[in-house]
């Protein structure tokens, strides 16, 4: 679950489509397959909403069913622990996040993604509280490099805290179905138990295979069951729940501060260490000094100072953009902004959501940017 | 009356006042901007398509139900002929010309995206981002920098030199109104710099490129494909096809022209652009800018052209939100007394046809009067 977004890979046509596509205005395909079936499209990665169950206390898992065009679906199917961009409309604009998926490799080519409700979050809220089955999604294509090896083996530790348990159920779940084939122990952290996900389900797999072994732990609550304890991570706490920690594997995943101290007190003394962190959402929002804006298509970063329009600043850089007005007015330096925050600086704004369309001319970087450039 | 006589000139001070208010407005529109503009635009969109299917299906039945059927011919063809026309000029005003201005970008709909979006014209859309929403829209009646003023082809402000070939003009503004989507597709290629000999070949081969193949792809749409699939009766649908075309062509034409050469509106020296402020911006936008009245349908009809100088302040807002923008606009306007160009489609064209009429012959430019007036003078006063 990271913010950036990626570009939409694009699957190799079929020769019929390709010998089409000249004729083909893709908006007038979409508008006429789309009255057909909801997520009929010329080339754009749609799913459509098929299940939906509640996770926990404030988490929900949805059941996708994605099209033919999801990257996924054909070439290089979807891998437990990666995660993809989800988009849907939200107030009639596109609101677009990465979220791991919670189960991949369904014999269906369903995928599941289970999200949990965030203060502020416009996605997760919404698709926690509003999505309904029918509806329909925008898809990006699995990514994400903490996956399990073709051969598992060795024996393993999976620490997840919050929604960092996404992945790693993913993973636990391909594992369970290839019958556990090395030993696993996860521990997974939450503040209390109704925001526990997959209890029910981590419990059966632990029964019905002695090679898993699972521990909740709750930070604002006192343990009642066998399998819980209290406490935030320490190396009192590992070392209580697991005694062979220099033989493990280990995977983590977590909230940014989660990840650096499982990282300080797991990485030194297990035998692989793996991680991965959501980014921290809140960025710090200030006119002075220098941000680095991230061009997503020359892989270039440079250092530009803030409160300058973006336009004169990436100039300044030397970069040839294009532009016409130089007032807001004429669209030709907008680009795609996929994070960061930016000012307006005729109106004093600040928006942090990625958008498809930042003018140049007339913002300037108040955090760390990536655009489309 | 002349502009400059309906209009007083503002100190700076209220031309900053004046920005002001207009730039306050504009946050307030934002703020309200969502779901409704979202769902506005899809139900355009699904206008267009269902009047440009059913329009199609019509010229078909026409043509070749009507072979068989005597009676079906010409109610199916004219039916047909208008819908179509019905659809492409809804395509061409509220859906292409604002979505390319980027007042959809927010919904991040790639199918509604300003950069990219490609219209059902022969014009391409990226000529078009160019020369309308950059030159024109920056540079509004600014003499030599907006290519709009006549497009180089028509003389329509006592300012622009005359030469003994706009006698012809009222002949040239009819061809022109018939082919305006070929007018605009070539605005761009400049060719009038190209016959000078300003223009290499090359460089024009190289300009004309995609420009040749938009109008190919076009034509070959309208003109070859659909007709062919009514087969040996093609022949009606191709007219069908021309017709409507034809007849979007005089439609936008007459609202483009409406738009910026009434009788009131003003052009502009290059000099006035100089260190221009926002306030100076907006006037002049104003002053160069005209509306149509007859509300919903004629705001629709127009793809809220009607509201051109609301467009002309605002180009990037969804252009649905002009009517409620403009009792403001109206509003500020009176209380600057700047004199607000409006009235009905007919008066306004009449005007415009008398510009064209008129500075077809030698005429003289008023005096000009300045937008803005010294602080010093108004203490005086
Ligand atoms: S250059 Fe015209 S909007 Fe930025």
């Amino acid at each position: 679950m990271n913010a950036a977004l990626h570009p939409a890979s694009h699957r190799p046509r079929s020769r019929l489509r390709r010998l089409i596509a000249p004729l083909v205005v893709p908006q007038v395909f979409d508008f006429w397959a789309s009255r057909l079936h909801p997520t009929w499209s010329w080339e754009r990665p749609l799913a459509r909403i098929v299940g939906r169950s509640e996770a926990s206390a404030d988490a929900v898992t949805l059941l996708l069913a994605p099209n033919r065009n999801w990257a996924g679906r054909r070439h290089e199917p979807a891998r437990a622990g990666q995660h993809l961009m989800i988009g849907a409309r939200i107030d009639g604009a596109l609101v677009s996040r990465s979220y791991s998926l919670s189960e991949a490799g369904r014999a269906d080519g369903r995928i599941a993604i289970t999200v949990k409700a965030i203060e502020g979050g416009k996605l997760s809220r919404h698709l926690h509280r509003d999505a309904r089955v029918g509806d329909v999604l925008e898809l990006g294509p699995a990514f994400g490099e903490m996956t399990l090896p073709a051969r598992v083996d060795g024996r393993w530790l999976f620490v997840a805290a919050g929604s960092g348990i996404t992945p790693l159920m993913a993973m636990t779940r391909q594992l369970a179905a290839q019958g556990m084939p090395v030993p696993l122990t996860l521990l997974y952290w939450a503040r209390r138990r109704e925001e526990l996900c997959f209890v029910e389900e981590l419990r059966a797999i632990a029964a019905a295979h002695p090679n898993f072994r699972v521990r909740f732990l709750l930070t604002r609550q006192e343990p009642r069951a066998a399998d819980e304890d209290a406490g935030r991570i320490d190396a009192s706490l590992l070392d209580a729940h697991i005694d062979d920690l220099a033989a493990r594997q280990v995977y983590a995943c977590g909230p940014g501060g989660f990840v650096a101290n499982a990282r300080g007190l797991i990485e030194a003394r297990a035998q692989a260490f793996a991680a991965e962190a959501f980014t921290p959402p809140p960025r710090a929002v200030e006119d002075t000094g220098t941000v680095a804006v991230t061009l997503a298509r020359s892989g270039r970063t440079l250092e530009l100072a803030r409160g300058e329009s973006l336009l004169t600043a990436l100039e300044a850089q030397g970069l040839k953009l294009n532009s016409g007005c130089r007032m807001g007015l004429c669209n030709t330096c907008s680009c795609g902004k996929s994070s960061g925050a930016t000012r307006h600086l005729h109106t004093g704004d600040v928006h942090a959501e990625p958008v498809s369309s930042l003018r140049l001319c007339v913002n300037s970087a108040t955090s760390d940017l990536v655009l489309d450039l | 009356m002349t502009a400059s006589k309906r209009n007083r000139a503002l100190t700076p001070t209220e031309l900053d006042r004046f920005g002001a208010e207009l730039d306050a407005l504009r946050a307030r529109t934002v703020a309200q901007i969502g779901r409704v503009d979202a769902d506005y635009i899809r139900r355009v969109v699904a206008v267009v398509r269902y009047t440009g299917l059913l329009g199609r299906l019509l010229l078909m039945v026409g043509a070749i139900g009507g072979a068989f059927v005597a009676w079906l011919f010409w109610p199916g063809v004219i039916l047909g002929t208008a819908l179509l026309a019905l659809s492409k000029i809804l395509e061409n005003m509220e859906v292409g010309h604002n979505v390319m201005h980027g007042q959809y970008d927010w919904m991040r709909d790639p199918h509604l995206d300003g950069k990219t979006y490609e219209w059902d014209i022969v014009a391409t859309g990226d000529n078009w981002r160019k020369t309308h929403n950059y030159m024109h829209h920056t540079w509004t009646n600014v003499r030599g920098m907006d290519d709009d003023i006549g497009y180089g082809l028509l003389r329509l402000f006592p300012e622009q030199r005359w030469r003994p070939f706009y006698l012809l003009q009222p002949f040239i503004a009819v061809v022109f109104a018939l082919l305006f989507e070929w007018g605009v597709a070539i605005q761009e290629l400049r060719v009038g710099r190209w016959f000078t000999g300003k223009t290499k070949h090359r460089a024009m081969w190289r300009k004309f490129v995609p420009v040749g193949r938009k109008m190919g792809k076009q034509m070959l749409k309208d003109y070859v494909l659909f007709p062919a699939l009514a087969g040996p009766f093609f022949l009606p649908v191709l007219l069908g096809n021309v017709v409507a075309n034809v007849i979007r062509n005089l439609w936008t034409y007459t609202v483009i022209f409406c738009g910026h050469f009434t009788a009131d509106a003003e052009v502009f020296p290059k000099e006035s652009v100089r260190n221009e402020s926002r306030g100076h911006w907006y006037l002049r936008q104003l002053r160069g800018s005209a509306n149509l009245s007859g509300g919903k349908w004629m705001d629709l009809m127009t793809g809220n052209l009607s509201h051109q100088i609301e467009h002309h302040f605002y180009p990037d807002l969804p252009a649905r939100r002009y009517a409620a923008m403009a009792v403001e606009v109206r509003e500020i306007c009176g209380r600057y007394g700047q004199h607000y160009d409006t009235g009905s489609l007919p008066r306004q064209f009449g005007q415009v046809m008398w510009r064209i009429l008129r500075h077809a012959w030698p005429s003289r430019p008023r005096a000009r009067r300045p937008l803005v007036r010294a602080e010093a003078v108004e203490a005086q006063g």
